[in-house]
Order: structure tokens, then C-alpha cells, then sequence
């Protein structure tokens, strides 16, 4: 276990490191000079020499390299652009509404596709597994924008029960949490019922229920149970999922969250912004993958990494 | 072949599906010929017409025909999506292959950044790439790529390495047969399989994220159309023209169910092992994304768990 962790730390630093190394790249990568990009495209040329100077992109491109690691390192991310903010001052806050969105849409979709899917393997191919099948082909295959339209439209639009977008009541988390989180659902729905179904055609449930176990303690005791080491990996992965679908969903919520912070900050190309928010994420990332390494080895002793 | 075709037609899901796939590439070949007025001429007279017999999906804000927008869009949406699965099938095959036959530290060190890059999502990754590459179709085409390019020399280095341990391989080298030759002659035929597999699979993956890019205002830029684009557009006009989301999403849904349902059976006709293992199945699916060594042991550990 511990050896474990510690190899995996090794590879989050050196992840972490090559990130802030592509995040300085990213300067340079991204078309056009940075220091106009900084000073605006009307700036007046004197502006855009004095940022030049201020942030150092007239001296050699590793002393640059050091400067800005060092830095980051101090927790440094400059300024913003626009509000001339503190980069970390502006992230932290979005970090904790994303965390928010992100955590109970994955709720919504654990508890809902652990119902749904054991209740589909229950009744394996009869009509309710067929019906929770289609739903849940049809919500794979429709894209977080068009549910969160659909939905802004009945019930913000047309029922007027919930507002079109932003945060500060519970209000407002009914619709982008289940969004987001039914997308995951129907996701996380079919590979429940595919462990399920595969729990429910072993031996020891046939025992099991020759012993005489009511199917309630078959399903959810013997079965669920032996079905749970899949379904852990699959939510580890599915976690890392959301994230990535809370920028879409927070963009069509006005959701202020990271992901739209990023967005935002890629169209008005507040280079600072974008630096810290892909920074965030990428080390948010990193720690669910971690989690999710341990989580099994916690799940089912018999797997060592060696 | 002719077997393959006779196993495949066996299933009726995939049959449908696949036509309707085919009839949408069909739509999206000949869009310039088949729309029923031009996509890009604004008539402000006509604007926001709800749906009608003269205009199906109903007119925009500038009053062009939503249809028209539509059929474009397949066009774009097939392009973007059709270029970038050859770019991640050109680029990442032969890497695989050449890694996967060779070894050595090249093979370490792209297993690691591939590694690296399975951690994050598709459309995060997407989002960084195009980023650089520039928010057009050229971008949203390297962005995607790129992203699933891990998956790709993944899967080739994993059939290469284990068709390297067989004896006609064995038996090319000890002819004289050079590396390039036995990757094309042996491997590359053996890997054919998986990579049509996974090419289908990566298809509604990156219609979607296409879609998404474009919907965040990164990808594909307006006037040309493309459906996530005018589904954002017709988000800010919902209280005025809601009928302007029926279009864009049911092509949208279309394309993506039919090209998911097409791999499905695909993969169960062209990997016959696989049948009937729905769990391995959806697993592969679902592990498209953030498969790594250590999650490919514990998978393994569980596949080999259940089918025990």
C-alpha cells in the first residue's frame, strides 16, 4: 500500500512537472505575441514594451523558463488580464463551486444507476430491463447541451419553476446538477447492470438462494456486493468524466465554476487566468486518479501493483 | 468477407443503424446539391419563421433556413470527425507499431506521456489543443485527434507486441526480412481488426466533443454552421424561437446513436470472443478514456473474476 502511494506520488510530481513546463510552452505556443496579447490589441506600443519588460519575455527563453516556475512554485500565478486579480484569488472560489456541481451530479448518478441497474438485472430482459436499456442508449448518446436546453426550456422557459441559469439558491442546482448528472447516469446504468447481470448468473447466488435467502439480501447482499469492484472503477473513471462535462454544463448554466472560467478566459485570452485554471484542473485530475488506484486496492485486496 | 457480411446482417439493430449512418454521410456529401436554399443568405424579412412547409426547422434570427443550416453542418460535423479519426489512425498506428516492435526507450517514454494523457478527459485535452491549434475546423481536427491519439498507438503496440512472439515472425526475421517489412506483411494485418473496431467506437466520441468544442465558441466559427454552434446560437433566442433546437439536436442524436450502435454490433461480429460478454464489451467502451497499466491489471483481475 504505501509503496503504492509513493510511486504514485513520484508520478503526480513529474506529471506536475512536465504540466508547468507545458503551461510556460504555453506562452509561447499560443499564436501572437504574449505581451500584446497582455496590453490588448490597441495598446499603445510604449504599454506593450513596459509589460514586455515587467513580466521578462525580452530576456532568454530559460531565464524565462526558471523565473516562471519558480514562481508558480511560490504560488504565483500573476495577475488577471482584466480584474487584475490575483490568479489564485479568482480560482479558488470556482474550484469550490465546481467541486459543488460536479460532487452532486455524481451523487445523483451513483444512487440512480445502482438503482436502476440492479432493478434492470433483476428483471433481466423483460420489459423493464429493456425500457431502462433504450433510456439509457438515448441519454448516451445526447450531448449535456442539448438535455440542459430541453430543460432550461421546460421548466425555466415554459413551467417558469426554476431559473435559467447562475447560482446562489437550491433553486438553482436542480437543473445543471441533473444535466449533468443523468448524462453520467445513463452511463454509469449500463455498465451496473452489465456487472449485475454477471454477479447474478454465478454459482453462489444459485446457493444463496437455495439456502433459502430472500431475493432482497440475494441482489443487494450477494450480488451487489461481488459486482462492487467493477462498479468502483467505474466511478473512480467516471468522476474524472464529470469534471470534464461540468465545463459544458457551467457554460450553459452561467454556472461560475472552473470550467468556465477557462472558457471564458480562452475567448478574452487572459493568458494569467487560463495558466492557473488548467493548472487546477489538471491537479484535480491527478488526485482523482490517485484516489481511484488506492480506492482499489481498499476494494479488493488481491490486486497489488508491482 | 462475405462471411462477415452474412454474420453482420444477422443483426437487425446494426443493419439500421449502419444505413442510417451511411445515408447520413450521404446527406453530408452532397449537402451543397441537396439543400433546399442556400444556408448562408441572410433575409431579415424572413427571420425566426416558426416551422413550416416551405422551411421545416423553422428560420434563424437572419432569417436563413434552418434545414439548409442543418444539412451543411453534416457536412462540417462528417469532415471535422471523418479527418480527425484518420489523423489519430495515420499518426498513431505506426507509432504503436514501431514502438510496440522495437522496445527500448522510446517505447518507455511514449507509454508515459501516454500515460500522462489518458489521466485527463477527451474534451479537456481537446480544449488545451485547440487552444494552440487555433479555434477552426483545422483545430477542432488536430485537437481531437490528439486526444485520442494514446488510444490508438495503445492498441496498435498491444497487437504488436504479442504477434512479435509468434513463430512466422520468428521465421520472417531468421529469412532476412527487414522491420518495416514484417510490421506491414505480419503485424499490420492482425491489427486491422481492433483499430476498425476502436476507429467506430472513437467516431460518436468525436462528433460529440466536436460538437461541444464548438457549442464553448472554440471550434468551428460562425457563419459556417455547425450543430453545437446553432445550438448555442438558438439557446439565446429560446424564449422568442424555441423550435430553432429541433434541427441541430436531432441531427445531432442521429448521428451519434446510429455511429455507437454500429460499433457495438461491429465489434460483436468482428470479435466473436466478445460475444455475449457484454461486461468486457462495455468495459472497453467505457475505458476508452483513462485505461493505464495499472487499471488495465485491475480490469484484467475483474474480467478474469467474472468469467471464472
Amino acid at each position: 500500500m504505501l509503496r503504492l502511494i509513493v510511486s504514485r506520488l513520484i508520478f503526480m510530481v513529474l506529471a506536475a512537472f512536465l504540466l508547468l513546463s507545458f503551461l510556460f510552452a504555453l506562452f509561447h505556443l499560443i499564436p501572437g505575441d504574449p505581451a500584446q496579447l497582455m496590453a490588448g490589441d490597441n495598446a499603445p506600443e510604449h504599454l506593450v514594451q513596459s509589460i514586455r519588460a515587467a513580466y521578462g519575455f525580452d530576456q532568454p527563453l530559460t531565464t524565462q523558463y526558471f523565473n516562471y516556475m519558480g514562481k508558480v512554485l511560490q504560488g504565483d500565478f500573476g495577475l488577471s488580464n482584466y480584474s487584475r486579480q490575483p490568479v489564485l484569488d479568482i480560482v479558488f472560489p470556482r474550484i469550490v463551486n465546481t467541486a459543488a456541481l460536479a460532487g452532486c451530479a455524481m451523487l445523483l448518478a451513483m444512487t440512480t444507476s445502482l438503482i436502476l441497474g440492479s432493478f434492470s438485472a433483476m428483471f433481466w430482459n423483460r420489459p423493464l430491463d429493456k425500457g431502462v436499456t433504450v433510456v439509457s442508449l438515448i441519454g448516451i448518446c445526447t450531448p449535456v447541451f442539448v438535455t440542459g436546453i430541453i430543460g432550461i426550456y421546460v421548466f425555466a422557459v415554459w413551467l417558469r419553476w426554476l431559473p435559467i441559469g447562475g447560482m446562489s439558491t437550491w433553486k438553482h442546482f436542480v437543473l445543471p446538477v441533473a444535466t449533468l448528472g443523468a448524462y453520467q447516469a445513463a452511463i454509469f446504468t449500463r455498465m451496473v447492470r452489465s456487472c449485475m447481470v454477471d454477479a447474478l448468473s454465478r454459482d453462489f447466488i444459485t446457493t444463496a438462494r437455495a439456502k433459502g435467502a430472500p431475493e432482497r439480501t440475494v441482489v443487494f447482499h450477494h450480488a451487489l456486493r461481488n459486482a462492487l469492484l467493477p462498479i468502483i472503477t467505474l466511478f473512480g473513471l467516471g468522476l474524472g468524466h464529470t469534471l470534464g462535462g461540468s465545463v459544458v454544463t457551467e457554460t450553459i448554466f452561467n454556472w461560475p465554476g472552473l470550467g468556465r472560467l477557462m472558457v471564458d478566459a480562452i475567448l478574452s485570452r487572459d493568458l494569467p487566468v487560463l495558466q492557473g485554471s488548467i493548472f487546477f484542473f489538471a491537479i484535480i485530475f491527478i488526485l482523482v486518479n490517485l484516489i481511484v488506484d488506492i480506492l482499489y486496492t481498499w476494494a479488493d485486496p488481491r490486486i497489488s501493483y508491482d | 468477407m462475405r462471411n462477415f457480411l452474412r454474420q453482420f446482417s444477422r443483426d437487425r439493430v446494426g443493419v439500421v443503424f449502419g444505413l442510417i449512418l451511411i445515408a447520413i454521410y450521404i446527406v453530408a456529401i452532397t449537402a451543397q446539391w441537396i439543400v433546399p436554399s442556400d444556408p448562408y443568405k441572410t433575409q431579415l424579412s424572413q427571420g425566426m419563421r416558426p416551422p413550416s412547409w416551405e422551411h421545416w426547422f423553422g428560420t434563424d434570427q437572419f432569417g436563413r433556413d434552418m434545414l439548409s443550416r442543418v444539412i451543411l453542418a453534416t457536412q462540417v460535423t462528417a469532415k471535422i470527425t471523418t479527418s480527425a479519426l484518420l489523423f489519430a489512425v495515420l499518426l498513431g498506428v505506426p507509432i504503436g507499431m514501431i514502438v510496440g516492435y522495437h522496445g527500448g526507450w522510446l517505447d518507455e517514454i511514449i507509454m508515459r506521456i501516454t500515460d500522462i494523457m489518458l489521466i485527463f478527459p477527451i474534451i479537456m485535452l481537446a480544449i488545451v489543443i485547440v487552444v494552440i491549434a487555433g479555434p477552426s475546423e483545422r483545430g477542432v481536427v488536430i485537437a481531437l485527434g490528439m486526444s485520442q491519439l494514446p488510444q490508438f498507438i495503445r492498441i496498435a503496440r498491444g497487437v504488436t507486441l504479442s504477434v512479435k512472439q509468434e513463430l512466422y515472425v520468428e521465421a520472417a526475421i531468421a529469412a532476412g526480412a527487414g522491420w518495416p517489412f514484417i510490421l506491414r506483411r505480419h503485424i499490420w494485418p492482425n491489427i486491422s481488426t481492433p483499430v476498425i473496431v476502436q476507429a467506430t467506437l472513437t467516431l460518436p466520441v468525436f462528433v460529440l466533443n466536436a460538437s461541444a468544442l464548438s457549442y464553448l465558441g472554440l471550434g468551428v466559427q460562425p457563419p459556417t454552421p455547425e450543430w453545437g454552434q446553432m445550438l448555442n446560437e438558438a439557446k439565446e433566442l429560446l424564449i422568442a424561437a424555441p423550435y430553432l433546437i429541433i434541427g441541430p439536436s436531432v441531427a445531432l442524436f442521429l448521428f451519434v446513436i446510429s455511429a455507437n450502435l454500429l460499433g457495438d454490433s461491429l465489434q460483436e461480429t468482428l470479435n466473436p470472443k466478445t460475444k455475449g460478454q457484454r461486461m468486457k464489451r462495455e468495459f472497453q467502451k467505457f475505458s476508452r478514456r483513462g485505461l493505464k497499466p495499472g487499471k488495465m491489471r485491475v480490469e484484467r483481475a475483474a474480467r478474469a473474476e467474472i468469467q471464472r
